[in-house]
């Protein structure tokens, strides 16, 4: 991997909340984050953990009723989380963040050809115009791997497949010539066929580019596919972060125990799968100690009062669980990991 | 499988939309049995007609030319009146996104009980709603939520609802129509699990339609993989994903991405291309190739796929 182990960008302390019918709700409760430059980070967790949330606050599409409480989002000497208004965020997003969604069938205009569309990004972001943007537009759609481009280029999305429509809106996001890419559950909307295609179509993209990519997802499958780096996402914090490997096959907390243990392809037919029990906590409310705790089997009375910190698993591997402090009892994973476990060990050894 | 009672015998099912020049092959001469007892899986991508033959069966879309049977009796077509109310209370359907399928407006007492009051299955008042009661703890909901609306219950708790409300018809046979592509991670196990549990409680039959190869893999028996209408593949489940033969069904297993990232990382996906069969010169046909493993190919193929099966024995 290029991996340079220098920050291209650095949250710290992040709060951010929400304004809803006279409540607050706090999406994001004090994360501290690095993103490192031309690295594939992938954010897990499920739908309310905050992972869209966070990523939409580095780009200033937060809702109206959200706001950056406290912290700091630091990008090239700039703090992001002081912007306040549009032409600020302006210099950023596009140009320096830009972002592919999660649904390609809402995502583009219905009424514009596709090459128009990449075209205006091409002329906005890379100030290129007439025959040269048009040329460029061209190149754009190659690269995205869309054949019989000046055919291609006056046709309109509704001509389209859905991979396709994905392959024009990754073409739009390039043409503004960002640093960092991110990818919100770039895939979830397609087949499975079509999204390896777009899968390994991001990973090109992201070296000839030299990009640095955030994928935003809870399929653990295209986690493993295409990140270098994972964070685990719970309830508004980031409670272990790792290596890729790290991750599925020395992972430390118990709620990411829990979602590797709930996967189907670790269950066999007949047997009953892991499941996690109850829901995920109220955001309304403060959260006290461990947020996963409720729900934790492996739970110290410690979980229920004190947050816990960072303990260090390796030089890149974080986990925020007290079962990590010395002073804890200790705990062996469930039995179904653990067998995980030891593949991931014995693919290590290979490799 | 110990017992062979055939609960759904689909024959030679066609599904035609529109007319003229707007004709569109839906489902194209697809033939399955499905067994009492067992998950049978559908599995496809988007546009493969999968959702069409759950709801052919559901007599929701009309059969153009073909048949369905239910206990060898037609279901399709015209049929009697008393049939027509049996098979409503025996076949029942569980729907995808529990968001957009469960009335707004309504109260959950009367979602759950509205199939009852149509078919005018109870016997009063308070057998009616003692069959709420048993739906709801069925699918580890609190009988009190009766009286609470849909927006009030989470995702997964909203799912419960739509499976509570086939329960509470006492089917025999569920049609699964991608029952947790719309859930969370962390919910979908907890669904398929209470799935996995009522079917051994009230012996029912499943057909699982989806997209998700290993969800496909941990639920079903046996699998048919269906190709823009016609079923290419269908086999038992294990066997399928272990000796895959047509084209498609390789591609789509190699497309499945596995949560492990030493394996994907060196991991080829296939791609099928359509183009390889020449069945100009040669149509296939779809034939048992050894015991319960069926494959739409032609004699060429048929030729092909023996060798490799041959070549999977000997390893």
């Amino acid at each position: 991997m290029t991996q340079t182990q220098s920050p291209i960008l650095t949250i710290q302390n992040l709060v951010i909340k929400f304004t809803l019918r006279g409540r607050v709700l706090t999406a994001i409760r004090n994360i501290s984050l690095d993103l490192y430059k031309g690295e594939n980070l992938a954010i897990v967790g499920e739908s309310g953990s905050g992972k869209s949330v966070l990523m939409k606050s580095i780009m200033g599409l937060l809702d109206k009723n959200g706001y950056i409480d406290q912290g700091q989002i630091l990008y090239n000497t700039q703090d992001l989380a002081q912007f306040r208004t549009e032409r600020e965020w302006l210099s950023i997003r596009g140009k320096e963040v830009a972002m592919v969604t999660q649904d390609p069938m809402t995502s583009l205009n219905p009424l514009k050809t596709i090459g128009k569309q990449i075209e205006e990004c091409v002329h906005l972001h890379q100030d290129l115009k007439g025959k040269v943007a048009y040329e460029e537009t061209l190149k754009l759609l190659k690269d995205v791997g869309i054949h019989d481009v000046e055919k291609r280029y006056k046709q309109y999305p509704h001509e389209f497949s859905g991979g396709m429509r994905q392959r024009i809106v990754i073409a739009i996001a390039l043409a503004c010539k960002p640093k960092i890419l991110i990818c919100d559950e770039p895939t979830t909307a397609l087949d499975v066929t079509i999204q390896a295609q777009i899968l390994q179509l991001l990973k090109n993209l992201q070296q000839k580019y030299g990009l640095t990519t955030v994928y935003i997802t809870h399929d653990l499958g295209v986690v493993a596919k295409v990140a270098d780096r994972i964070a685990v996402m719970y309830a508004g914090d980031v409670i272990e972060i790792g290596k890729t490997h790290e991750i599925f096959f020395n992972g430390k907390h118990p709620y990411t125990w829990a979602l590797i243990s709930s996967l189907p392809q670790l269950g066999s037919k007949g047997e009953q799968l892991y499941s996690i029990k109850g829901t995920p906590p109220n955001l309304f409310q403060e959260i006290k100690g461990d947020a996963f705790a409720p729900r934790n089997q492996y739970a110290l009375k410690i979980d229920f009062v004190e947050r816990p910190p960072f303990f260090q698993v390796s030089d890149t591997h974080y986990a925020r669980t007290w079962l990590l402090d010395p002073l804890a009892p200790k705990v062996e994973p469930p039995e179904a990991l653990q067998a995980f476990f030891a593949e991931g060990r014995r693919y290590a050894h290979e490799s | 499988m110990s017992h062979k009672e055939v609960v759904v015998e689909v024959k030679n099912l066609k599904v035609v939309f529109g007319k003229g020049k707007n004709k569109f092959i839906a489902i194209d001469d697809v033939s399955f049995d499905i067994f009492k007892g067992e998950t049978f899986g559908l599995v496809g991508e988007s546009g493969s007609g999968k959702t069409t033959i759950g709801r052919a069966i559901m007599r929701i879309n009309e059969v153009t030319e073909g048949q369905i049977l239910y206990h060898g009796k037609k279901l399709n077509g015209k049929i009697s009146k008393e049939w027509d109310r049996e098979i409503t209370q025996k076949i029942q359907m569980i729907f995808q996104d529990p968001m957009a399928s469960l009335n707004e407006r309504a109260k959950v007492d009367y979602i759950i009980s509205e199939g009852l009051i149509n078919t005018k299955n109870f016997k009063n008042e308070a057998d009616r709603q003692q069959k709420v009661r048993n739906a709801l703890l069925n699918v580890g909901l609190l009988p009190e939520f009766s009286s609470r609306f849909p927006h009030e219950f989470s995702g997964g708790q909203r799912q419960r609802i739509g499976i509570a409300r086939a329960l509470v018809m006492e089917p025999e046979f569920i049609i699964a129509d991608e029952p947790i592509s719309a859930l969370d991670v962390s919910i979908r196990a907890q669904v398929l699990n209470l799935l996995a549990n009522l079917q051994q409680q009230n012996d029912l039959t499943y057909l699982f339609i989806a997209h998700d190869l290993s969800v496909v893999r941990f639920i079903t028996d046996r699998t048919a993989v269906i190709y823009k209408g016609k079923i290419v593949e269908l086999a038992e489940t294990e066997k399928l994903f272990a000796n895959p033969l047509h084209p498609y069904t390789r591609a789509l297993l190699s497309a499945v991405p596995e949560p492990n990232p030493y394996k994907e990382r060196d991991k080829v996906v296939e791609i099928y291309d359509p183009s390889q069969h020449n069945y100009d010169i040669q149509p296939p046909s779809f034939i048992e190739i050894e015991e319960g493993h069926f494959v739409l190919a032609n004699e060429e193929e048929l030729e092909r796929y023996r060798t490799s099966l041959k070549m999977e024995v000997s390893k």
